[in-house]
């Protein structure tokens, strides 16, 4: 069966095939890629780096004690600046949560595979990158002209609106995770649709939603566009019936950074550090809740 | 026999004594919840109409003249939104001209050259972007980039420029304070980027990798195979990508107010300050009255189908992803 | 002794050269070693083929003969893997110049996002620019060689993602052999594919051995030995026994293997 050939010449050719102008725009393009990857992030630590500097040093027991200083007044604080912001945006994320998680439900569990479904979950979509000062416009036509004034009660609604896409896009998509089997099971044993999802569903995807309700909740805490025609801002503390002006960091921020006072600028940068520390530890956290609940 | 039977009997477990349980909250849970659903159309539907009835009498008054028109006085009475379209189309083509290469650049670093250590905390640090308010982008524009950019950009590049055709218009900043349409389409690159770059980033990590192995299989360089088999893998989801980052820069609007410079007139020059629709809603609205705060929401009536059509277009390119 | 098993009329040539030569080679993902001191000779146009129960380690090392692990940092391998004598685990070796020299078919079909042409015209552009007409000869040669050109000859602009399963694995081997390359590994060809695209990717295979060195891994024992001259069966990272297929599945010299090829174990 051994075939009796002599041994075939073997075809040796030459290494060193690879062209050099494959070669440099290889190495380019890695550069180039690491460059801008580098770009951006010297970006973050830059804004970082100046809210820190800048920011650090108007920060004192004053910042959080006091009222913002009205025009040409000397000191003050932020402090009903920082109790609005929370209650705006505690408002927002009141109103959007049921809202946002019982429609994230009907898009997984009730319509899922539907037309409806398909067209909810894209418009949804659209919203969530819809522009925010449009929402601010929208609510301001609804909610501040019909009533006659700035109330933040339209602010929370605002930001509510701007929230609730966020819940519904990752209320979904963490239910969808969830395995069939275990819906299964549930109505195996003969529980109704409503009390599967809410007692085994819901539970499954726990972490998930919770992540959804924190990127809400950092998504609005930031936001000015839609406050500046709703809850507006002042000087003073606002009325506990949130009917006028409430005033808000950002807003304030938005105020002060550009006025000619000093301790108003120094205010407008302590408020820039004391947000956007708290917003990356929201996001933070909310990245932690998802690696920790799967 | 009938003892043996009874015996077997659970007690309490009478078929006849069973009924399904909260039949009426079952019905009021799935009711709520597709009422919940259908709210979320209601809303963009609201935001249409309410735009439309807002802006109705400047559209009614100026007609297509209100597109058209360049003039914006409050004491006429006459409002014109050409400066302000041109000014968001410009600032937000500037964020992509930016924006577009480095996030590409970023996805390809964080998807094919980070070790693999490296990607998480990287990866994060561009999606921290993200999160950073848009005001704070408007501080950072205005306090730190803005006087950098008028000394060491802005000064020297106009008198460069200065004299001659097209350039010399065009890249001539006639008021050298480091505010304007540039600028302010440069610090929107920033804000768009996380966007483009992370969605960019989870299109290319579809990709099965035994696609990635036999491009590599067959001797391709990094450069190569990213060029010519992942990227136009991924094809028009990352077109989506980009355009969901240009509905993100037409409609920013506290960075830009901060930087733009709030100019009502046009100005033929990149570098001279101008205002796009958001920064003049922003601007004008609280002191707005009558005609000029109907004005202002067909602006924003404006701004909105614009973003709204671009949106759509992007939600139906990244859909489409193509399965292996 | 395996009556069933059909085994392909062996034109072995013992004289016949070796391409490739595995030396004393061990291989690790990341702290855990895979593959545990290797010795094993490929010869020039012959197939061989390389069994084994999951996770042996036959697609490792196939994967080593063309550095396609070292796209992941957590991997490396130690020892000698000579390629006409020139050892490619070497720091100076181009690892994609490599490539061009040994070609790869993977498990599932992985057509490029590009017409059909220009999925097999792509491999020999990196590396050569002949002229449009030479181009299209040599396309048209891959393609014929992988009896794929009679189906597609018409729609050569088309995209190659719409042809069927079988087909599009026959794109990949045209694309393949359209860079001359000296080795192509197999890595489970027609795992993925019904039995008429298999029996025809096997058809090729018996073609391509007169032009290449073949390294073929496979799960299914009687492709091994309708196809192999050379088998090698691999247990838990090791090569437990290298010998002509016939050897190997009539007379093994191990109890491993025999147990194996009976179907006792694996």
């Amino acid at each position: 069966m051994t075939m009796t050939t002599t041994p075939r010449e073997l075809p040796h050719a030459p290494w060193g095939r690879v062209r050099k102008s494959r070669r440099t725009a290889d190495r380019a393009m890695k550069i180039i890629a690491a460059g801008f990857t580098f770009c951006a992030i010297f970006v973050l630590f830059w804004i970082l780096g100046m809210l820190l500097v800048k920011g650090i040093g108007g920060l004192s027991l004053a910042t959080f004690t006091a009222v913002t200083p009205g025009p040409g007044t000397e000191g003050g604080g932020l402090a009903n600046a920082i109790v609005g912001s929370f209650v705006l945006t505690f408002l927002g994320i009141a109103i959007a949560t049921p809202i946002g998680v019982l429609a994230g439900t009907w898009l997984a569990e009730y319509g899922r595979g539907s037309k409806l479904a398909n067209l909810i979950r894209f418009i949804n979509d659209i919203l969530l990158s819809a522009p925010s000062i449009l929402i601010g416009l929208f609510v301001y036509v609804i909610l501040v002209e019909p009533f006659r004034g700035y109330s933040g009660w339209a602010g929370g609604v605002a930001l509510g609106i701007i929230a609730i896409p966020v819940i519904v896009r990752t209320t979904e998509d963490m239910l969808n995770l969830v395995p069939g089997a275990l819906r299964e099971a549930g109505a195996a044993l003969g529980a109704p649709p409503s009390v599967v999802i809410t007692s085994v569903t819901w539970r499954a995807a726990k972490a998930g939603m919770v992540t959804g309700i924190l990127l809400a909740l950092a998504r609005i805490a930031g936001e000015t566009a839609p406050l500046l025609f709703t809850a507006l801002n002042n000087n003073f503390w606002f009325s506990p019936s949130l009917v006028g002006g409430v005033s808000n960091l950002p807003v304030t921020i938005y105020q002060f950074a550009s006025a000619p006072y000093e301790n108003w600028q120094q205010l407008a940068w302590a408020g820039s550090l004391i947000i956007t520390i708290s917003i990356l530890l929201l996001s933070i956290i909310a990245r932690r809740v998802v690696s920790g609940g799967k | 026999m009938t003892a043996a039977t009874d015996m077997t009997r659970i007690p309490g477990a009478a078929p006849a004594a069973r009924k399904t349980p909260k039949a009426g909250f079952d019905l009021a849970f799935r009711n709520a919840s597709f009422a919940a659903a259908l709210f979320v159309l209601v809303l963009l539907a609201g935001i249409m109409i309410s735009m439309v009835i807002g802006g109705w009498p400047a559209f009614r008054e100026f007609g297509l003249g209100f597109i058209t028109s360049s003039v914006w006085d409050t004491q006429n009475e006459q409002y014109g939104a050409w400066p302000a379209i041109v000014g968001t189309l410009a600032t937000a083509l500037i964020a992509l001209v930016i924006g577009v290469p480095l996030s590409l650049g970023i996805a390809v670093y964080l998807t094919q050259l980070a070790p693999p250590w490296f990607k998480k905390p990287v990866g994060t640090a561009i999606e921290l972007l993200a999160a950073v308010p848009s005001i704070i982008y408007g501080m950072w524009g205005l306090f730190v980039f803005v006087p950098l950019f008028a000394a060491y950009v802005q000064i020297p590049l106009s008198n460069l420029v200065e004299g001659m055709p097209i350039v010399g218009t065009v890249l001539y900043a006639r008021s050298p304070s480091g505010l304007g349409i540039f600028t302010a389409g440069f610090i929107l690159a920033f804000m768009i980027i996380p966007f483009i770059a992370s969605i960019t980033r989870d299109m290319l990590e579809q990709i099965p990798s035994v696609l990635r192995e036999s491009a590599y299989g067959i001797g391709a360089t990094t450069w190569e195979v990213v060029r010519h088999v992942l990227v136009p893998q991924a094809g028009v989801s990352i077109i989506g990508a980009i355009m969901l980052g240009l509905g993100r820069a037409l409609g920013e609007t506290m960075a830009v107010t901060f930087v733009v410079g709030n100019a009502n007139r046009l100005s033929p020059s990149l570098l001279d300050p101008g205002s796009t629709i958001a920064s003049r809603i922003a601007n004008e609205f609280n002191e707005a009255l009558g005609l000029q705060l109907n004005a202002l929401i067909a602006l924003g009536c404006i701004l909105f189908f614009v973003t709204f059509v671009v949106l759509v277009i992007a939600r139906l390119l990244v859909s489409r992803v193509k399965r292996y | 002794m395996l009556s069933t098993l059909e085994l392909s009329p062996q034109t072995l040539d013992a004289e016949a050269p070796v391409r490739i030569a595995v030396k004393n080679l061990d291989f690790y993902y990341g702290e855990h070693k895979a593959l545990k001191n290797v010795n094993l000779d490929f010869r020039d146009r012959h197939v061989t083929a390389l069994i084994g129960p999951s996770g042996c380690g036959k697609s490792t090392l196939l994967r080593i003969f063309n550095r396609i692990y070292s796209l992941y940092p957590e991997q490396r391998a130690e020892g000698e893997i000579l390629l006409d004598g020139r050892n490619i685990i070497g720091k100076d070796v181009d690892v994609n110049e490599l490539r061009s020299r040994v070609g790869m078919v993977f498990q599932k079909p992985t057509p490029f996002p590009m017409s059909i042409y220009d999925n097999v015209a792509f491999g020999i552009r990196l590396y050569e620019k002949p002229p449009k007409s030479e181009l299209d000869d040599r396309v048209e040669g891959a393609l014929r060689r992988a009896a794929l050109w009679d189906e597609v000859k018409d729609k050569l602009k088309s995209s190659g993602m719409g042809l069927s399963g079988g087909q599009q694995q026959r794109l990949c081997i045209a694309r393949t052999i359209a860079q001359h390359p000296e080795v192509i590994l197999f890595d489970e060809p027609t795992s993925a594919l019904d039995p008429i695209s298999t029996g025809k990717i096997e058809d090729l295979l018996e073609q391509l051995k007169s032009d290449f060195t073949i390294a073929i891994v496979t799960h299914n024992m009687q492709q091994a030995a309708r196809i192999s001259q050379y088998t090698a069966f691999m247990y838990l990272g090791e090569v437990i026994e290298f010998a002509p297929t016939n050897t190997i599945f009539m007379n093994p010299a191990k109890k491993q293997t025999q147990d194996y090829v009976t179907g006792r174990f694996g």
